[in-house]
């Protein structure tokens, strides 16, 4: 009986934390279904006739599909860029244990950054690259490279340096070792970096709406469209909302269980 | 094949030294152990013939040629790791091929040399496989077979048996002293086990916090230890040990400082060392049970441990712990009281620990 209780309260607890925490999800995709009289409409209306006219202004009206191939080759780019310098960075403060370089990096992370948007935008401006992939790309990539930096220096500490050894031993110099031996086995280290950098990016809002117009406008710059001077029209934000998030979620929940394998397993007593 | 000459080798971690001038000559195809408790330094100095660790001071000679500033890759030695080290994402045949690939050996011949080293190790049927899929005992074999392919001049090993268990410990020495008697290639091996070290070395480095002990036959280190550190550290169990002083007046023998007395048999060799502060080594083996006092020291059993082949006497001579192993039965019992005498001892000096003399009664 006690069990039976137990079991009850457990259960009501997960119903209610769950409750809390989806509900602004759940309102949001309801509302992306409502008529903006029914989402203004008091009491709230839980039951009412959905449309899909909400999605048509977003992918009508709108350019959607341009704002998501600019929001991918942005997160593309500053993701793989962050791969191509990270991955080596992240290799050397494991093995040669640079703690301060580690810190530095961090710090890039640590410190808000709206700090950086300033002088950004001076440099970018004199420079003329305002409104273009780099800009994005270049600031993108001071929150995804100290992702790959710290997931994969950790990473990488729990790989056994004897690997490397024995390969050097065995005729490999040091960068051809990393090559075949280390990177070969850091697939979920990556994979873990990659999906948490790229969503970061895709969901970036700041940056991208000081640095980026029309040219480069990214999806949650492009949410923005839908509020204008003399309304907001809710519907279309919570569609377009909708949209960003379906591949973030569609990304998580397919890479989610490569995060959890483990593929050391094997290389050494165990 | 090569002999390695290590000359007075030094090894500092910031200020910590870890080795403190090593001197070593390895001849070609010889089976060297390095033994050591923890920390002496042995790994390091593995670790510096096979160019993973750089070199203070000193020089490391492969066959005729100093190695001490080449990369690993060019000193053309194999090494197995304490933990095989094996490529998790490589099959067992990928495993061995990684060296001779790298060295661009013919497609042909990789496959000729890998099922080779795969039949001597029995691994054949395992070529497929991932190390995840392979026992302890079995990526041991692999960690072996991807030095034997190489054909390397000189073979490295770290504690390659520390992971496996006991059973499974002595079939594998006895396949590694195989494998150097049909390779004949030369053998560096560092374990902390000196039962390994006795068995599989042809001489063994006994080392100590970065120091060389002694260096020497195994039945040289049992029978003749340099200091009481060799005295101790080889042979199982250990030695005992008295401190004390000889007399050889009206009676000769031991007086320890427990208060024990050893009758010793009168001897040429003790003459001189009558007064000076001495250790009685004696080992376990080395022990026989006597009549009276007159012809031995009396000591009190506190454990009798028969296994068959031979009885361990654990006892108490005022105070101090004796160990005694009988090959012949005797009707022991705890609690008896037993007067024991060497059959074979040793007196070292006690400030400096070397050895002064052994002698047989």
């Amino acid at each position: 009986m006690k069990k039976v209780i137990h079991e009850a309260l457990f259960y009501l607890a997960v119903i209610v934390i769950s409750l809390v925490v989806l509900f602004p999800f759940l309102w949001m995709l309801s509302s992306s279904f409502k008529t903006q009289t029914d989402i203004i409409a008091w009491p709230p209306k839980f039951i009412f006739d959905p449309t899909l006219q909400n999605y048509a202004k977003v992918f009508g009206e709108q350019d959607f599909l341009k704002y998501f191939i600019n929001s991918t080759v942005v997160g593309g780019l500053a993701v793989g860029l962050s791969l191509v310098l990270g991955l080596p960075a992240a290799y050397s403060i494991s093995r040669f244990t640079q703690k301060k370089l580690a810190l530095f990096i961090l710090l890039a992370r640590l410190m808000p950054g709206i700090s950086f948007l300033m002088p950004w935008y001076i440099i970018f401006s004199r420079l003329g690259l305002m409104d273009t992939y780099v800009a994005l790309v270049l600031s993108h990539m001071l929150i995804a490279l100290p992702i790959v930096v710290w997931i994969m220096s950790s990473y990488f500490n729990s790989i056994p340096v004897e690997l490397e050894e024995s390969a050097m031993v065995d005729g490999a110099t040091r960068q051809y070792a990393f090559w075949a031996i280390i990177l070969p086995m850091s697939g979920p280290g990556i994979i873990t970096s990659v999906t948490l950098s790229f969503i970061f990016s895709w969901n970036n809002f700041m940056f991208s709406q000081v640095l980026s117009m029309e040219k480069t406008k990214t999806l949650p710059i492009a949410v923005y469209n839908f509020v204008s001077y003399a309304e907001v029209d809710w519907g279309g934000v919570m569609a377009a909302a909708v949209a960003i998030m379906a591949p973030a979620i569609v990304l998580t929940m397919i890479f989610q269980k490569f995060v959890v394998k483990g593929l050391t397993m094997g290389a050494v007593k165990g | 094949m090569a002999s390695v000459d290590i000359v007075n080798v030094k090894k500092s971690f910031d200020r910590a030294e870890i080795l403190r001038g090593v001197s070593v000559e390895i001849r070609d195809g010889e089976f060297v152990v390095l033994v050591g408790p923890s920390g002496c330094g042995k790994s390091t100095l593995l670790r510096m013939i096979a160019g993973l660790e750089t070199i203070t001071a000193g020089e490391i000679r492969i066959g005729d040629r100093t190695v001490n500033e080449l990369a690993p890759r060019d000193r053309d030695v194999a090494m197995v790791f304490q933990n095989y080290a094996l490529y998790p994402h490589m099959t067992v045949a990928e495993n061995m091929a990684f060296s001779l690939k790298l060295r661009k050996t013919p497609k042909a011949e990789i496959d000729q040399r890998v099922a080779r080293a795969a039949e001597i190790l029995g691994l054949t049927n395992l070529l497929s496989r991932r190390p995840r899929a392979l026992s302890g005992g079995q990526r041991q074999r692999v960690a072996m077979g991807r030095a034997i392919v190489r054909d390397p001049r000189v073979f490295l090993f770290d504690e390659p048996l520390s992971n496996l268990d006991a059973k499974l410990r002595v079939a594998m020495r006895s396949e590694i002293k195989e494998l150097h008697q049909r390779l004949k290639t030369t053998m560096i091996y560092v374990t902390h086990d000196q039962i390994e070290a006795m068995t599989m070395a042809d001489r063994i480095v006994v080392m100590r916090e970065g120091n060389v002990e002694q260096i020497g036959g195994p039945l040289e280190l049992y029978d003749t230890p340099a200091n009481l550190f060799v005295a101790g550290f080889i042979g199982s169990p250990a030695m005992n040990m008295l401190k004390g002083t000889l007399e050889t007046g009206a009676r000769t023998g031991f007086a320890a400082e427990n208060g024990s007395f050893v009758p010793l048999p009168p001897s040429a060799a003790l003459d001189g060392l009558a007064g000076r502060r001495l250790v009685l080594g004696i080992r376990p083996e080395h022990i026989r049970i006597v009549a009276d006092a007159t012809e031995g020291f009396r000591v009190t059993a506190r454990i009798v441990e028969p296994t068959g082949s031979e009885t361990q006497v654990s006892a108490i001579a005022d105070g101090a712990d004796v160990i005694a192993l009988f090959r012949e039965r005797h009707s022991v019992r705890q609690g008896d009281e037993l007067w024991l005498a060497p059959t074979h001892f040793h007196l070292f000096d006690a400030e400096s620990g070397a050895r002064v003399a052994s002698i047989s009664a």
